[in-house]
C-alpha cells in the first residue's frame, strides 16, 4: 500500500491511455452565463488514476469545469469524454463519475448509513452487498461507529468523511472534488489533505479536486491546472509549477514572489531596475523586448548586515541589492524581513527561523540571490491578476 | 334620474357588481363574521341594561356630526348627501347583516356605541326597548310624520310610534321562468307542485328558517307563528322528505344572480329583490313574478335612534328629513321597496318608475300579509332548516 | 434574572393566544355544557349535562357532516394535487428573477374578498354565465352548461381559494430543500423522481403538513364557499353552527357542535397522518439501514 502510495505521489502520471477507465478528456470546452464566458475553449487530458488539481482565484471557471464533467452543467460548445465515452446530454445520475461537494450536501434526514447506502440503492444493489459496501466505506473513512448519527449530530470534519464515503461507495472511475476541505478548520483541512491523497493512492480512483487554495494544489496533487479567465494558464507538476512559473499570473498566484520591473539587459537575460538592481535569469527570456519584469521568491534571497558582506568583498552589482531594513516579523517556522532596495521599491526576504540572522531594523542590509531563481516575464502579463501587492515601503 | 339608474341596471356586463353588493348587503344571509364574532355580547341582554344616558332631543341647534347604523347600501346616495349640503351634519354610515349584529353592538356599548340612528326590523324592536337599547322619539321634532301612510304605522311591536317610524317594508313571493313553466302559478301550492314537478332540481328557497316554514303554513292556511307541535311537525316532514329532493339551492337573493343567469326556473324571493333581478335580466319578459298567497309574510324595517346617541337633534332631523314626499321618492327609486310614505305609489308612477306592481301592493294584497315573531318555537323552526337543508344537500 | 428579557418577549403572543384563541375556545366548551334557557336567552350554565352534545349527534347533524368532510378531503387533496407540482415548479424550475411576480400572482385572489371572488365564480358558472356562453360557442358543449350547484362548482371554488395557502407554505419548504441536495441525489445515480421521492419531497414534508392543514381546517369550518357554489349541495357543518348561534339563538347547542366540529378535524388529521404513516411504511422499511455500530469498536 505504501509503495503504491509514494508511486503515485511521483510527479510523472501513471501509465496513460485517454480511452482507460478513469480517463477524463475535455476538448475545447465553453460554457457562457448569459453572454459572459465562464469557461473559455478549455482542453485537458487527465490521466486514469490521477490527481489532478484545477486551481484558480473565483470566477476563473474552475468549478464551472467541474460541474460540466458532473454533468450538472452541459457545456455550450466541446467534448467530454469519460473512460473513452462522450458523455455529452448525459444526466448526472448515467454518469460513472461521483462528487464530492463543498458543503457536503448530506441528506438531513437519513443517518449516515442511509446516506452511504443511497446511491447503492439507486442502483439496485442487492440488501446483503449493500450492507457490507456501505459498512466497509464507512471504515475507510473512520466512521464505522457513526453510521446511525444523523448529519446534524456530526463536526464538520466527520460530515466530510461522510460525503467522501457516500461518493466512493459507489466505486465511481473519476471523483470530483469540490472544494470539499474548504469548511475546516486549518489543523483539520492538513490532516484531511494528507488522509485524501493516501486514499486516492490506495484506491486508484482519478481525483478532480478544484480549490483556490494553492497549499492544498501543492501538497496533493499529481498535475495541476492553473486556470485563468476560463481557460488553463499552466498544467504541470507541484515543483514545476512552483519553480518554473510560465507567466507572471502563474508565478504570482502559487506561493509569494518579488516582482521588479525594468528594463531589459544582456539580451534578454536580464532585467535593471530604476534604482540599478540587475536581475539576472539563467536563461534567455526576453528576446525582443525593451522593458520586462523578474519575479525572486522571498525564500530564494538571502539577507546579510551590509558591512559583514562588504568584509567578505561581495556588494551589490548583479542580482544582488543592498538597501535598508524595515521591519523583520516572526512567522514561526521562517523569519520574515521587509528591505527597501531603491525608491519607493521594496523586497520580502524569508529566511527559516533557525538559519536567520540577527538583525534589527534600520540596519544597512544586502540581499543576494541566485541566477536560476530569478524569473523573467514581459511586462503586460500582470500578476496583479492573480492578486499581487506589491510590498509596502516606508 | 330615474332613466339615469335603469340602463345600467339592464346592463348584463356589469352584472357582477350590483349582484355582489346586494348578496353582501341586506339581511342575515351568509354572516360573514363568523358565529362568535357577530353574537358577541347578546348574551348581556337581561334585565339591568335598562338605564341609558338621557340626551333628548329639544329642538335646539344641530349638532355637526351624524352617524346612521344600517342595512348596507339602504339609502339613496343622493338623499344623504342633499342633506348634509341643506342642514350641516356631516353623515358617518356604517352596515351591519343581521339584527343580531346590530343588537349585540348596541348591548355591547351600552349607551356608547356612538351611533345615532339604527335601523332594527319591526319584530326585534320590544326586545330592543326593553333592554334599553332604544330612546323614545320626540315626535315633535318629526312634522313630516304627516306624510306617512297610517297603515304602515303604529305596528304590533311600537304601537304607538314612540320608538320607530317605518323606513321600508317587503314581502315574499316567487318568481319563474316561463319558458321552463308554461301554465300559470298563483299560489304556493301551486309553487310546491312546480317544485315537484317541472321545476324539480331547478328550484330555489329562501336560505331563512321562518321563510320555510312559512311557505308550507302559508299554502295550508295555518298562522305562521304557531308554536303547535302537530303544525311544526306537518311542515318537517313535509319540507324534509317532500319539497326537500327537488330544491337545488337555498339562496336569499336569488335576484342577484339566479334571475339574471337564468340559474333557476322557480324561486321563492323578496319582492325587492325579485324585481332587481328582473329588471337586471336580458330578457325581462321571461320571468314571471307571484305574490304569495293565499297569505305570505310583511318585514319592516323602522328607523329607530340608538339609546345614548351623542346627535339626537341631527338625527331627529335626519328622519324628519328622509320623511319628505321628495326624498321618499328618491329612496324607493333606489331601493326598490316601499317606504310607507302616503301617495308614495301615484308619486313614482308619475316619475315613470319601472316594475311598480313588485314594490307596491293593493290593500287587499296586504291585508294578506302577516308579521312574524320570535317565539319558542325559532329553535324548532332552526332544526326543520338544517334538517331540510341536509335532505336537500343528500 | 438573566433569562427574564427573554420571557418577556413571549409575554405578548402569549397574552395574544391565551385572549384570543384560550379564552374563547374555553367558553365555547364552557357553554356546550349549557341549555337555552327561554326565547331571548341565549345560553345558561346552572344546570350542566351532556344533553348539547346527544341532540348535536343526531342525524342531521351526521348527513351533513358527511357532506363537509366530502368537501374538505376532497378540497385539501386537490389543491396538494395541484399545489404540489405547481409550488415544485416555482421553488425550482422557475428563473429565481421571476420568482417574486410568480408569488405575486398566486397572491392575486387574496386582494379581493373572499366572498366576492366566491360569487364571482358564482356568475361564471351559471348555465347563462360566460363560461357556458363561452363553451356553447366554440362547440365544447350543446346546451348549457349544468356545473353550478354541483360539488364540480364547490372544488372549483375550493381550489380557487385555498390553492394560494397550499402553494405558499409548500413553495417557502422546496425553497429551503436547496438545489445541492437534489444535485447530490442525482450525482448518486437517482433520476428526477427519485430524487423527488427520497430527498426533496421528505424534506419539504414540514410544508407539506403546513400546507394541508392550513387549507384543510379552515374549509371544514367554511360554508360560504359551498354554499355560493354547491346550493344545496354545499350543506356544511359550518352553517349549521352559525344558525344555531345566530338565528336559533341557542348558543349552547351551537358550541356542543362546535366542539364536535374540533374533535372530528383533529380525528381526521390524526387518521390521516397514520394513514400517511402505514402506506410508506413498507418504503420506508426497504430504505431504513441500520448498521450494527458495535462490530466496528474493536
Amino acid at each position: 500500500m505504501t509503495i503504491e502510495a509514494t508511486q503515485s505521489a511521483t510527479a510523472t502520471p501513471p501509465e496513460s491511455g485517454t480511452d482507460a477507465s478513469g480517463a477524463v478528456v475535455l476538448e475545447g470546452l465553453v460554457k457562457r452565463y448569459s453572454g459572459v464566458v465562464a469557461v473559455d475553449g478549455l482542453s485537458l487530458r487527465i490521466e486514469p488514476g490521477e490527481f489532478i488539481s484545477l486551481l484558480g482565484p473565483s470566477g476563473c471557471g474552475k468549478t464551472t469545469t467541474l460541474r460540466m464533467i458532473a454533468g450538472f452543467e452541459q457545456p455550450d460548445e466541446g467534448d467530454i469524454r469519460i473512460s473513452g465515452r462522450s458523455v455529452l446530454g448525459q444526466p448526472p445520475y448515467r454518469r460513472n463519475v461521483n462528487t464530492v461537494f463543498q458543503a457536503y450536501a448530506l441528506f438531513p434526514h437519513m443517518s449516515v448509513a442511509e446516506n452511504v447506502a443511497y446511491g447503492l440503492q439507486q442502483h439496485r444493489t442487492p440488501r446483503s452487498e449493500l450492507r457490507e459496501r456501505v459498512a466497509s466505506a464507512l471504515e475507510l473513512v473512520k466512521m464505522r461507529s457513526f453510521a446511525d448519527r444523523k448529519p446534524m449530530q456530526l463536526s464538520g470534519g466527520q460530515q466530510q468523511r461522510v460525503a467522501l464515503a457516500r461518493a466512493l461507495v459507489n466505486r465511481p472511475s473519476v471523483l470530483l472534488l469540490d472544494e470539499p476541505l474548504g469548511a475546516l478548520d486549518r489543523q483539520l483541512r492538513e490532516e484531511m489533505q494528507l488522509e485524501l491523497k493516501l486514499l486516492q493512492a490506495k484506491l486508484g480512483i482519478t481525483f478532480v479536486f478544484v480549490t483556490h487554495d494553492q497549499g492544498e494544489a501543492l501538497s496533493m496533487s499529481d498535475r495541476i491546472a492553473i486556470m485563468r479567465e476560463g481557460r488553463i494558464e499552466q498544467l504541470a507538476d507541484a515543483s514545476t509549477i512552483y519553480g518554473r512559473p510560465a507567466s507572471a499570473y502563474v508565478a504570482a498566484f502559487v506561493g509569494q514572489q518579488n516582482f521588479l520591473r525594468g528594463t531589459v539587459a544582456d539580451g534578454g537575460l536580464a532585467v535593471t531596475t530604476p534604482s540599478g538592481v540587475v536581475l539576472r535569469a539563467g536563461e534567455t527570456a526576453l528576446v525582443g523586448h525593451t522593458e520586462g519584469q523578474a519575479a525572486v521568491r522571498p525564500e530564494s534571497v538571502s539577507i546579510e548586515r551590509a558591512d559583514a558582506a562588504a568584509t567578505r568583498g561581495e556588494r551589490g552589482s548583479v542580482n544582488a541589492a543592498s538597501g535598508t531594513l524595515l521591519s523583520i516579523s516572526h512567522q514561526g517556522e521562517t523569519m520574515q524581513y521587509l528591505v527597501e532596495i531603491g525608491e519607493a521599491t521594496s523586497l520580502i526576504v524569508r529566511r527559516p527561523t533557525p538559519t536567520a540572522p540577527q538583525l534589527s531594523a534600520g540596519d544597512p542590509v544586502l540581499c543576494t540571490w541566485a541566477a536560476e531563481n530569478v524569473q523573467l516575464f514581459p511586462l503586460d502579463d500582470a500578476p496583479e491578476d492573480a492578486g499581487y501587492v506589491p510590498p509596502p515601503t516606508a | 334620474m330615474n332613466a339615469s339608474r335603469s340602463p345600467i341596471r339592464i346592463l348584463a356586463s356589469a352584472s357582477a357588481a350590483p349582484i355582489i353588493r346586494r348578496e353582501l348587503n341586506r339581511r342575515n344571509f351568509l354572516a360573514l363574521a363568523g358565529a362568535l364574532g357577530v353574537t358577541g355580547a347578546l348574551a348581556a341582554c337581561s334585565p339591568g341594561g335598562g338605564e341609558t344616558p338621557s340626551t333628548e332631543a329639544t329642538g335646539g341647534p344641530l349638532e355637526k356630526e351624524l352617524s346612521i347604523y344600517t342595512w348596507g347600501d339602504y339609502d339613496n346616495p343622493d338623499v344623504l348627501s342633499a342633506f348634509t349640503d341643506e342642514l350641516g351634519p356631516r353623515i358617518t354610515l356604517d352596515s351591519f347583516n343581521s339584527n343580531e349584529e346590530l343588537i349585540s353592538k348596541l348591548v355591547a356599548a351600552k349607551g356608547t356605541s356612538g351611533y345615532d340612528i339604527v335601523v332594527p326590523t319591526g319584530v326585534f324592536i320590544p326586545q330592543m326597548i326593553e333592554n334599553g337599547l332604544l330612546q323614545k322619539l320626540n315626535r315633535d321634532l318629526i312634522p313630516n310624520l304627516e306624510h306617512m301612510d297610517a297603515d304602515y304605522l303604529g305596528r304590533a311591536w311600537d304601537p304607538n310610534n314612540d320608538y320607530s317610524i317605518c323606513k321600508a317594508w317587503g314581502t315574499t313571493g316567487f318568481v319563474y321562468d316561463k319558458t321552463k313553466i308554461t301554465r300559470e302559478l298563483k299560489t304556493w301550492n301551486d309553487f310546491i307542485d312546480a317544485a315537484q314537478n317541472e321545476a324539480s332540481g331547478s328550484t330555489s328557497v329562501l336560505d331563512d328558517p321562518a321563510e320555510l316554514t312559512g311557505l308550507y303554513f302559508w299554502a295550508n292556511g295555518i298562522d305562521w307563528n304557531t308554536t303547535d307541535q302537530g303544525d311544526l311537525d306537518a311542515a318537517e316532514d313535509f319540507l324534509v322528505n317532500t319539497l326537500a329532493p327537488h330544491v337545488s339551492a337555498f339562496d336569499s337573493y336569488p335576484g342577484g344572480a339566479a334571475i339574471p343567469q337564468g340559474t333557476h326556473a322557480l324561486m321563492q324571493v323578496w319582492n325587492g329583490d325579485a324585481r332587481i333581478g328582473i329588471l337586471e335580466s336580458p330578457d325581462p319578459d321571461r320571468w314571471q313574478w307571484v305574490l304569495g298567497a293565499p297569505a305570505t309574510e310583511i318585514w319592516m324595517d323602522n328607523w329607530a335612534i340608538a339609546a345614548g346617541a351623542p346627535n339626537p337633534e341631527a338625527a331627529h332631523a335626519f328622519i324628519d328629513y328622509v320623511l319628505t314626499p321628495e326624498n321618499q321618492l328618491l329612496q324607493v327609486d333606489y331601493i326598490g321597496y316601499h317606504t310607507g310614505a302616503k301617495g308614495i305609489e301615484s308619486a313614482a308612477e308619475d316619475a315613470g318608475l319601472p316594475m311598480l306592481d313588485l314594490v307596491f301592493f293593493s290593500s287587499e294584497q296586504v291585508a294578506t300579509m302577516h308579521e312574524g315573531e320570535v317565539t319558542e318555537a325559532q329553535q324548532r323552526i332552526v332544526e326543520i332548516w338544517n334538517k331540510m337543508k341536509a335532505a336537500a344537500g343528500a | 434574572m438573566r433569562r427574564a428579557p427573554g420571557i418577556a418577549l413571549a409575554i405578548p403572543a402569549w397574552a395574544w393566544l391565551l385572549i384570543f384563541f384560550v379564552a374563547p375556545v374555553g367558553m365555547v366548551i364552557w357553554f356546550s355544557f349549557g341549555y337555552k334557557p327561554g326565547i331571548f336567552g341565549t345560553h345558561a350554565n346552572d344546570v350542566l349535562s351532556f344533553d348539547r352534545y346527544a341532540e348535536a349527534m343526531s342525524p342531521t347533524f351526521f348527513a351533513t357532516f358527511q357532506n363537509t368532510l366530502w368537501v374538505g378531503i376532497a378540497g385539501t387533496l386537490l389543491c396538494l394535487l395541484i399545489g404540489l407540482p405547481a409550488a415544485y415548479w416555482m421553488a425550482v424550475k422557475a428563473p429565481p428573477s421571476r420568482r417574486g411576480l410568480l408569488l405575486a400572482l398566486v397572491m392575486v385572489p387574496f386582494w379581493t374578498n373572499f366572498l366576492v371572488r366566491t360569487i364571482g365564480w358564482q356568475v361564471i358558472l351559471a348555465p347563462e354565465g360566460w363560461a357556458s356562453t363561452l363553451l356553447q360557442s366554440i362547440g365544447m358543449l350543446n346546451g348549457p352548461l349544468d356545473i353550478l350547484y354541483t360539488r364540480t362548482a364547490v372544488l372549483i371554488g375550493v381550489v380557487y381559494n385555498y390553492l394560494p395557502l397550499m402553494i405558499l407554505p409548500l413553495f417557502v419548504a422546496f425553497d429551503r430543500v436547496g438545489h445541492s441536495l437534489r444535485e447530490a441525489s442525482k450525482d448518486l445515480g437517482a433520476g428526477r423522481w427519485s430524487t423527488f421521492f427520497r430527498v426533496t419531497l421528505p424534506l419539504a414534508r414540514p410544508g407539506v403538513i403546513a400546507g394541508v392543514l392550513l387549507v384543510f381546517i379552515p374549509l371544514m369550518g367554511d360554508y360560504i364557499t359551498a354554499t355560493v357554489l354547491g346550493g344545496a349541495k354545499g350543506n356544511m357543518v359550518g352553517q349549521l353552527v352559525a344558525s344555531q348561534f345566530q338565528t336559533a339563538q341557542n348558543w349552547a347547542l351551537g358550541s356542543a357542535m362546535a366542539v364536535l366540529l374540533i374533535l372530528v378535524i383533529m380525528a381526521t388529521v390524526a387518521a390521516g397522518a397514520v394513514l400517511v404513516w402505514l402506506v410508506t411504511w413498507p418504503l420506508r422499511a426497504r430504505q431504513r439501514l441500520v448498521l450494527d455500530t458495535k462490530e466496528a469498536v474493536r
